[in-house]
């Protein structure tokens, strides 16, 4: 019986995406059955999050009933989300409610912010969002950081905020932007905000620094945010005229394809160096963190149109 | 009857002023939206200093009038009823009236009455010519400043290392329990961060000795002291509502009514109540067993009790006064402006600004990022204790106009935002004997990347190196942009250079005042 209704829940399912008309598959659709990097664009961006997540199997496949989840968007700035230096508040609070709706018991939202903690939680928008959805939003006190060994190249004890640590699942959702040391800042670089200490320290080996990050927290799931991109004077911005809006989520397991993928996003500014010119690609492939060719295998891109 | 409406009232404006107090923090609304200098703005002597330092009034200065208009019909009732200072003194006086006499009148001194007079001649006459001094002894400012930047650091260090050690207890039930109770209180009834300012103990002693007077006389500070209270005692000395009235023919010569008297009023002997002195509290009518003491307006003031302050004493306090104006000025930084001298932004020129900041402390206490403290040296002395950025300790935030909206003088504006982010407070200078990649040879870039400035101040020049190992690579050395740095002290705050950091702002290029132009 059971075996039937999903059969018939599938199939209805399968139909009913593909005679929606914003549900177009493109052309990278997987032909092997699990999508593994998923690119879903549309001025709806609930609904990307949504179809992202849907792509790669559903929240379901990535959080359990009643565990505690960890979702690390970038708060880092006292910026709105015009100024596409944070992450974007819709995008967080989709992902809260898809987490809870996937049996979550607990949903914490937090963020070691670069400029005063309450002015960037208030401004970005983001503590309103989640707390709006469900989840807590604390600020990372001082007291909840441990010193901890990350066993790293580059990081050995560093403290670390406990509440990440603790938690069942972690989820990252990182805003494409441009760095001026780095070029970019994405899901890698976006972990630095789940640690304390003297974090100033690591921009003098940044590329094994966040290397260290993704292979000591391994995000259960990384969601991008690249419904509006800063193309530069990152990571925050100032002036509208360097943030473009993109209307992009892109969801995997896979930090090094996100970063890859990420840094294609920005197209000619990096097109003389390539990725070649992001040392910490290589370093999290060499790590076994995963592949920085994107589009190897179960990638599927989704343009759900402008409604 | 009178002593508990009295000493409700003194409650409920000491909570007020607490509520206020901390309130003078970022709460998520860029504008406060509470007038938390609401006492400064009652208060008639920062309107009247600031009024005859700077020849000019500002609207706000108008609702020192009530309080003025009030004492004159009733007299020092701000003194008795509503000043938290007061209050303060009034309930640590409480313990030394209620030891028993060892002799009638003890613990009265009518004969030092008088110095409160003296100092607030002086307080007027340094205003008029140019020094505004009225803030170092304004009880509102006083309290404001001691409470700010002594003891409010201390309570909250206090109260957080317990919580901090009950949480690293871990006790099962209860750790848990008391953590989520310290979460709760930061930002609330706690800074939302530990505060911490220069001078905190020796304002906080100074603080304490005030309070301390109160052990050698009951309100040491409100009766003998108090330039405000001087002030009042003057404009309210009709108090022609409430006029303490003492029956010779009743009165049983007990000394009661003296020595449960707030302000040394002196009720007893008949006819020597003193207008200026008396605080309205009622006390001395309250206890009188003889029922001598009445109070009603139709009392005869007679003005034998008040403190004869001597033309000659007037005379040389002015002259002292007039002197000291000039004196004061007499220093290195009336010659050229200190280098770390970073005045917030809106700050006024440094003359200007000098002759109406009244050391209250209020922008120190609102400042998000804890970098305003009290200036010891740079300004000079008649600028110890006006506010300065110290970028080390914290710098300006990029979105932040706070400090402009508390300060009760103007002598910080109260600008919009958008003035505010284009107001120079100084610029920075990188050292390059310490500055990383230009010391140390290898990438950092934390200061361009924490630039608010638009179009940032910060901006690299890529150099090809070759590493100790042969490889090249690319040095990103930071550079910086005169025209968009606004001295903000960010750079300053996050490099990794903790000790002496590589990029410095000092205050050259700060744009209220011309003299500070590089170019």
């Amino acid at each position: 019986m059971a075996d039937r209704r999903t059969f018939l829940k599938t199939l209805a399912g399968g139909a009913a995406f593909l005679l929606t008309p914003a549900g177009k598959l493109s052309s990278y659709t997987s032909v092997t059955g699990k999508n593994t990097f998923a690119v879903v664009k549309g001025r709806d961006t609930a609904a990307a999050v949504r179809k992202a997540v849907e792509l790669l199997g559903g929240m379901g496949s990535f959080v359990e009933k009643g565990e505690t989840v960890f979702i690390k968007p970038n708060i880092s700035w006292d910026r709105n989300p015009e100024q596409a230096a944070t992450t974007n508040p819709l995008v967080v609070e989709t992902v809260v409610k898809m987490v809870l709706e996937a049996g979550a018991k607990k949903v914490i939202v937090a963020d070691n912010t670069c400029n005063d903690a309450r002015r960037s939680y208030k401004r970005s928008g983001i503590q309103k969002a989640a707390q709006t959805a469900g989840a807590d939003v604390p600020f990372m006190e001082k007291r909840k950081f441990e010193k901890m060994n990350l066993d790293g190249d580059v990081l050995k004890d560093w403290e670390i905020y406990t509440e990440a640590v603790e938690a069942d699942k972690i989820i990252n959702i990182p805003v494409a932007k441009h760095h001026g040391l780095s070029g970019v800042t994405l899901s890698m670089k976006n972990l630095m905000g789940l640690i304390g200490g003297r974090r100033d320290l690591l921009h003098q080996k940044l590329s094994g620094s966040i290397v260290d990050l993704a292979s000591f927290f391994k995000p259960e799931l990384t969601i991008l945010d690249a419904v509006r991109i800063l193309k530069a004077n990152g990571p925050q911005g100032s002036t509208l005229n360097d943030v473009e809006r993109r209307d992009t989520i892109a969801a995997s397991t896979d930090l090094v394809k996100i970063d890859a993928f990420g840094i294609d996003l920005f197209g000619d500014i990096f097109k003389e160096q390539g990725l070649s010119g992001f040392p910490h690609l290589q370093l999290a492939e060499k790590r076994g963190l995963g592949s920085s060719d994107y589009r190897a295998s179960g990638y599927v891109e989704i343009d759900l149109g402008q409604v | 009857m009178m002593k508990n409406l009295r000493r409700t009232s003194q409650i409920l404006f000491l909570l007020l002023f607490l509520f206020l107090f901390i309130q003078t923090e970022y709460k998520g609304k860029d504008e406060l939206g509470i007038p938390v200098r609401f006492f400064l703005d009652f208060d008639p002597l920062i309107a009247l200093s600031s009024f005859l330092a700077t020849h000019a009034a500002r609207k706000i200065f108008l609702l020192s009038l009530i309080t003025i208009g009030m004492t004159v019909f009733l007299g020092r009732f701000f003194c008795g009823w509503v000043c938290p200072l007061g209050t303060l003194n009034n309930a640590l006086g409480y313990f030394r009236m209620r030891r028993p006499a060892k002799k009638a009148d003890e613990g009265n001194h009518p004969h030092l009455r008088k110095i409160k007079y003296y100092i607030l001649i002086f307080i007027l006459v340094a205003a008029v010519f140019g020094w505004n001094a009225a803030g170092f002894l304004d009880p509102i400012s006083l309290m404001i400043r001691s409470m700010a930047i002594g003891f409010n650091p201390a309570i909250n260090g206090m109260v957080r290392a317990f919580f901090e050690f009950s949480y690293k207890l871990d006790l099962p039930g209860i750790s848990p329990a008391l953590d989520s109770l310290y979460s709760a209180m930061t930002g609330t009834l706690l800074a939302f961060e530990q505060p911490v300012f220069r001078q905190m103990i020796s304002i906080a002693l100074i603080f304490s000795v005030i309070l301390g007077l109160n052990f050698i006389a009951p309100r040491f500070w409100c009766r003998y002291l108090c330039p405000l209270g001087a002030l009042l005692g003057l404009v309210g000395a009709r108090q022609i509502l409430a006029r303490v009235d003492v029956n010779g023919e009743k009165c049983i010569s007990c000394h009661m009514c003296n020595r449960s008297c707030q302000g040394d009023a002196t009720p007893f002997p008949p006819g020597r109540w003193s207008s200026r002195e008396c605080l309205v509290c009622f006390n001395c009518r309250d206890v009188c067993p003889a029922t001598a003491v009445t109070i009603h307006p139709t009392a005869k003031v007679t003005g034998d009790g008040n403190v004869d302050l001597h033309r000659r004493h007037i005379l040389t306090t002015a002259a002292a006064a007039i002197v000291a104006v000039p004196l004061i000025g007499i220093g290195e930084t009336g010659k050229r402006p200190h280098p770390q001298l970073i005045r917030p932004p809106g700050a006024l020129p440094e003359d200007e600004f000098l002759r109406k900041c009244v050391k209250c402390g209020e922008c120190m206490k609102v400042c998000l990022t804890n970098g305003l403290q009290p200036t010891f040296s740079q300004a000079g002395l008649e600028g110890i204790w006006t506010p300065v950025l110290v970028p080390q300790l914290g710098y300006c935030e990029f979105n932040c106009t706070l400090c402009g909206q508390v300060c009760p003088t103007g002598a910080i504006r109260n600008t919009s935002l958008e003035e505010k982010q284009k107001i120079r407070i100084g610029m920075a200078f990188f050292d390059k004997n310490r500055c990383i990649p230009y010391a140390l040879g290898r990438n950092c870039g934390v200061c361009e990347e924490h630039c608010p400035a638009p179009g940032k101040a910060i901006k690299f020049k890529n150099e090809e190196m070759t590493d100790n190992n042969g490889n090249i690579f690319i040095l990103k050395k930071p550079a910086l942009d005169p025209s968009l740095c606004i001295g903000c002290g960010i750079c300053e705050n996050k490099c990794p250079l903790t000790d002496k950091p590589g990029i410095r702002v000092t205050s050259i290029n700060e744009s209220r005042a011309d003299y500070q132009l590089y170019l």
